[in-house]
């Protein structure tokens, strides 16, 4: 056969031979379907599984009895034992012990449910469809309770999550409080309130879990970013040596960052695939998924922005009430990620951003795709704009006066990030130029000369993120090995989930130690053949399992050489590496291929654990669209991200994955939103259809370009890539929309801009163009202008949660 | 109920249960995994399949309802001889997919639209329109279109704006 596929995944996921979870076909499987609260908050009565126990094909069904004395369940096979509460996310600091303490999110809800979707019970059956029957079977009395679905609600004190506590979980700062005279004493101040909508990752595989036990042992397959992670949470809820599990991570169909945890349902599978000594497996549907899988962004925002008059940036405040969800387990502290990016790309001398962590009855947050740093470009970059507008300044003049110029790398932030190197206004010039500045500012401006024309709009965003992880997880571990046949083996412990790593780690391996792709071989994502690992998320293989598995090839042709010069009784500065041949300037000189030095010498096998450091990854975006202001609808007519990741040791995947982060980010500014019914109880009862993620229909005409500046905290110089596109596009196309409506009050477009938003910002804008006109004819762009004052404030922060009507697309 | 799938070109002999839908019986009883579940409402477009060379969601038709009707799934897209099909190639090239979870869907889409109808390749429009009928998370969707018009011995272009 002739054809060579691009990349070592393809052949299998382009003929149906790809292997996900789902996919695996194991004798004897059970599938378990949970019974799950249809309120979002409310006082569990009774749960009562018997009903389920006569449905055909049903094996049992049981609530979390053992633990509060409920009525007990059917239980045909096996007691459940007591199921242990979920284990916090300490990793990464996404959650702490103090939060958590005193408000343990239990396995199966015992006398009370806090989020609509709270795993009440569970069927398992022979067959999917006779535990779906099962599950409708079991007959479960709630007494609903008012439910907060807003911070705002939540910090009113009316609902109380957790009896005698605080809905206010964790509280942060970064940075320190800022004198009021430097606010009284700006030229200019800037406020605004903005929220960051909830959003629901959705990659295209829902999660799935398979557990299949034998003898003493437990196999898992599970669509997972962190299979080392997992089994060390496993043993720890069956109180198991982690030896005992092996966690395999197949063919994944996404993630975002929505896979990274252990939820209710992976242990409860897992103790009743021990407990009844049976395979079962829980594949997760979407109508499930869209209730009850973690979410991301959630943040209600008040920025302050002080600037002098020549545009030079004094001050930024950041005050962030995020919404976590339930329980404090997964992502609490999540928002810390926003604080300490409070800085952003500018020389900002003060700046003071803090965080309340918010209880809510919803699903809890986690980190998706950008995890905490969208959320903080967003809040900057939007202010930006407005700073510029009041101003007078370009935008991009108004950034660049600002930006943190490359020799004063590493840079310290107020905000406690040490920055490694960046040229940021590189980045800015490329977009600008990339998308014909200019000439769209021109058409722009001939618009707006033009009652007949359809309102254009420019929008920046400039941005700096982080990639890598945080301390006390930005190790990695890789491994390089030599066979006998001359193929060599790599291992890491990161776990893909559609981002390449066969194909580019295989070929980082293979061009490190000179070889033949071929002749390269990667293992990752099983317990059982990689010692240790960490895993794929915060945007950090490339970053840090690459620079990881560098390390280890290079350790790798050392270890040969010394090898071949103890075999030839040789000094080993005689003896030389080449394409995997060993060579030795002797007489007479000798030479051994990799496969035959293992096959005289022994195994070779080099397995490292790499220690890494942040990385601080930047760009700039632009977008232009066209507002249909009758309609409210927003057409993209050109989309530029300029993504710096340092050296991109496979270029092809992360355009790829600018691109499809991108148009994730075209859908946060867009289209995703959760409504919520006035229990509290979201509304999506058409799926997808409800939860508009973007289709080809949505997709603008993109840009996709890069500068390169290598960081110097690993000798590979790669840093993160994959999540600039939520980043970057969200504030960009938002700022461009305001600029299309010349809106003086960012407040008055929240996330994401449906046409119904659109129209009533389009509206509340030319009110007060027509009322400024009114007052002083012939000056109504000035009036307009200072309409709110210097220190005006924007409202309406709430208002995309409620008013979505999201009655059209934009195109 | 006892019916006959014909998958692929092969007889599958089955005794299934009237509500089982289409995708179950082809996943589990024909273990033709190459189909995806990726909504279960007829959204998302994971599990097209083609039914009589057309494209249709197996997540909406019951299994009962193909008795004796040809299908094609992703197991039967390349030539017998293993020789990919010019959009497995193509989608490789252009890097048209990355978890490759959705990929049979766009597959199987495509090829229904492309044999039935070659002229859509010379219709942006017609062809953005077709293609606005999957989901897909990790592409950005530009890819996919490039891919379909090389499959289609095109020259790859950027979708309609």
């Amino acid at each position: 056969m002739s054809f060579a596929y691009t990349r070592r995944e393809d052949e299998r996921l382009l003929t149906g031979q790809g292997r996900f979870v789902a996919d695996i076909d194991v004798p004897g499987c059970l599938s378990a379907v949970f019974v799950r609260s249809p309120v979002a908050h409310g006082r569990l009565r009774s749960v009562d599984c018997s009903p389920a126990a006569s449905v055909p094909g049903v094996v049992g069904a049981w609530s979390a009895v053992h633990l509060t004395g409920l009525p007990a369940c059917a239980q045909t096979a096996a007691d459940l034992p007591d199921l242990p509460p979920i284990p916090p996310v300490l990793l990464a600091s996404l959650s702490t012990r103090e939060a958590v303490a005193g408000r343990e999110w239990p396995t199966l809800a015992t006398d009370r449910v806090r989020y609509p979707g709270e795993a009440i019970a569970v069927v398992v059956a022979e067959d999917r469809y006779q535990a779906e029957d099962g599950a409708a079977a079991v007959g479960v009395v709630i007494d609903p309770l008012p439910a907060a679905v807003t911070t705002a609600a939540a910090l009113d004190g009316t609902v109380t999550l957790f009896e005698g506590m605080s809905n206010v979980a964790f509280e942060f700062e970064a940075g320190h409080p800022i004198d009021e005279e430097v606010w009284r004493s700006a030229a200019v101040v800037v406020e605004a309130r903005y929220r960051q909508q909830v959003l629901l990752p959705s990659p295209m595989e829902c999660r799935a879990f398979l557990a299949v036990p034998r003898g003493d042992a437990l196999t898992v397959w599970c669509s997972h970013q962190m299979p080392h992670r997992l089994r060390r949470e496993l043993a720890e809820v069956l109180g198991w040596p982690p030896g005992r599990i092996r966690v395999i991570v197949p063919d994944s169909g996404g993630a975002f960052g929505s896979k990274s945890a252990i939820f209710p349902e992976y242990v409860v599978t897992a103790t009743l695939a021990v407990a009844l000594g049976r395979p079962v497996r829980w594949i997760e549907d979407r109508m499930e998924s869209l209730l009850a899988a973690t979410r991301g962004r959630g943040q209600d925002q008040r920025v302050r922005l002080a600037a002098g008059a020549d545009g030079r940036l004094l001050a930024y405040e950041l005050a962030i009430d995020a919404d976590v969800g339930a329980y404090p387990h997964l992502g609490a502290a999540l928002p810390t990620q926003t604080a300490r990016m409070a800085t952003g790309p500018y020389l900002t001398p003060r700046v003071h951003a803090t965080v309340r962590s918010v209880l809510t009855n919803t699903m809890m947050t986690y980190p998706y795709r950008g995890a905490g740093r969208p959320e903080a470009a967003s809040a900057l970059e939007r202010t930006m704009d407005e700073l510029a507008r009041r101003l007078g300044l370009d935008p991009a003049e108004l950034r660049r006066r600002n930006f943190i110029p490359p020799e004063r790398f590493p840079y310290d932030t107020p905000t406690g990030r040490r920055y490694d190197s960046g040229n940021y206004a590189a980045a800015l010039d490329l977009a600008l130029e990339t998308l014909g500045y200019e000439r769209w500012r021109r058409e722009r401006d001939r618009r707006r000369a033009d009652p007949a024309a359809l309102p254009l709009g420019i929008g920046l965003a400039c941005y700096v993120e982080r990639s890598g992880g945080e301390p006390g997880g930005l190790h990695e571990f890789g491994g390089v090995e030599a066979c006998p046949d001359g193929t060599v083996v790599a291992r890491c412990g990161s776990a893909a989930g559609g981002q390449s790593h066969e194909t580019t780690f295989s070929s980082l391996v293979a061009d490190t130690l000179g070889l033949d792709p071929a002749r390269v071989r990667l293992i990752e994502g099983d317990t059982g053949e990689v010692p240790e690992g960490v895993g794929s998320f915060a945007s950090r293989s490339a970053q840090i399992a690459g620079a990881a598995l560098q390390r280890a090839a290079r350790t790798l042709i050392d270890q040969a050489r010394q090898r071949a010069a103890a075999l030839w009784e040789l000094p080993v500065h005689k003896v030389s590496w080449s394409r995997g041949t060993l060579r030795a300037e002797s007489d007479p000189p000798a030479a051994a291929d990799l496969g035959e030095l293992v096959k005289e010498t022994g195994p070779l096998r080099v397995d490292d654990r790499f220690e890494g450091a942040m990385a601080f990854p930047f760009g700039t975006h632009a977008a232009v669209v066209e507002v249909d202001v009758d309609l409210g609808t927003v057409r993209v007519l050109r989309l530029v991200a300029v993504d710096d990741c340092g050296v991109a040791i496979n270029p092809v995947a992360v355009h790829g994955q600018a691109l499809g982060s991108a148009v994730q980010g075209i859908g946060q500014a867009l289209y995703e939103g959760v409504p919520f019914d006035d229990a509290g109880v979201p509304v999506l009862p058409n799926g997808l259809l409800d939860y508009l993620l973007p289709t080809i229909a949505e997709v603008p005409p993109v840009d996709i370009a890069a500068t390169t500046t290598p960081t110097p905290v690993t000798p590979l110089g790669a840093k993160g890539a994959g999540e600039s596109g939520c980043i970057g596009t969200p504030p960009a196309i938002v700022n461009a929309v305001a600029d299309a409506l010349r809106l003086a009050d960012p407040g008055l477009l929240q996330m994401p801009l449906t046409p119904d938003v659109v129209w009533r910002a389009a509206r509340a804008s030319e009110n007060a163009r027509r009322a400024a006109a009114a007052r002083e004819p012939g000056r109504a762009e000035n009036a307009q202008r200072s309409g709110h004052g210097a220190h005006g404030t924007s409202g309406g922060a709430d208002r995309s949660r409620h008013g979505a009507d999201r009655t059209g697309r934009g195109r | 109920m006892r019916i006959t799938l014909v998958v692929n070109g092969r007889d599958y002999l089955l005794d299934v249960e009237p509500r089982r839908v289409l995708a179950d019986v082809l996943r589990e009883d024909c273990h033709l995994t190459g189909t995806h579940l990726g909504c279960e409402l007829g959204v998302c477009g994971a599990c097209t399949v083609l039914l009589d060379g057309e494209a249709v969601r197996s997540c909406l038709l019951l299994a009962v309802q193909c008795d004796g009707r040809p299908i094609r799934t992703v197991e039967g897209l390349a030539s017998p001889d293993g020789r990919p099909h010019p959009l497995q190639e193509a989608f490789s090239a252009e890097h048209a997919l990355q978890c490759g979870f959705c990929t049979p869907g766009w597959l199987m889409l495509a090829a229904g639209a492309l044999e039935s109808d070659p002229a859509l390749a010379d219709d942006p429009e017609r062809l953005a329109a077709l293609l606005g009928s999957n989901l897909c998370r990790c592409t950005g969707y530009t890819p996919i279109y490039r891919a379909v018009l090389r499959a289609a011995g095109r020259p790859p272009a950027e979708p309609p704006a």
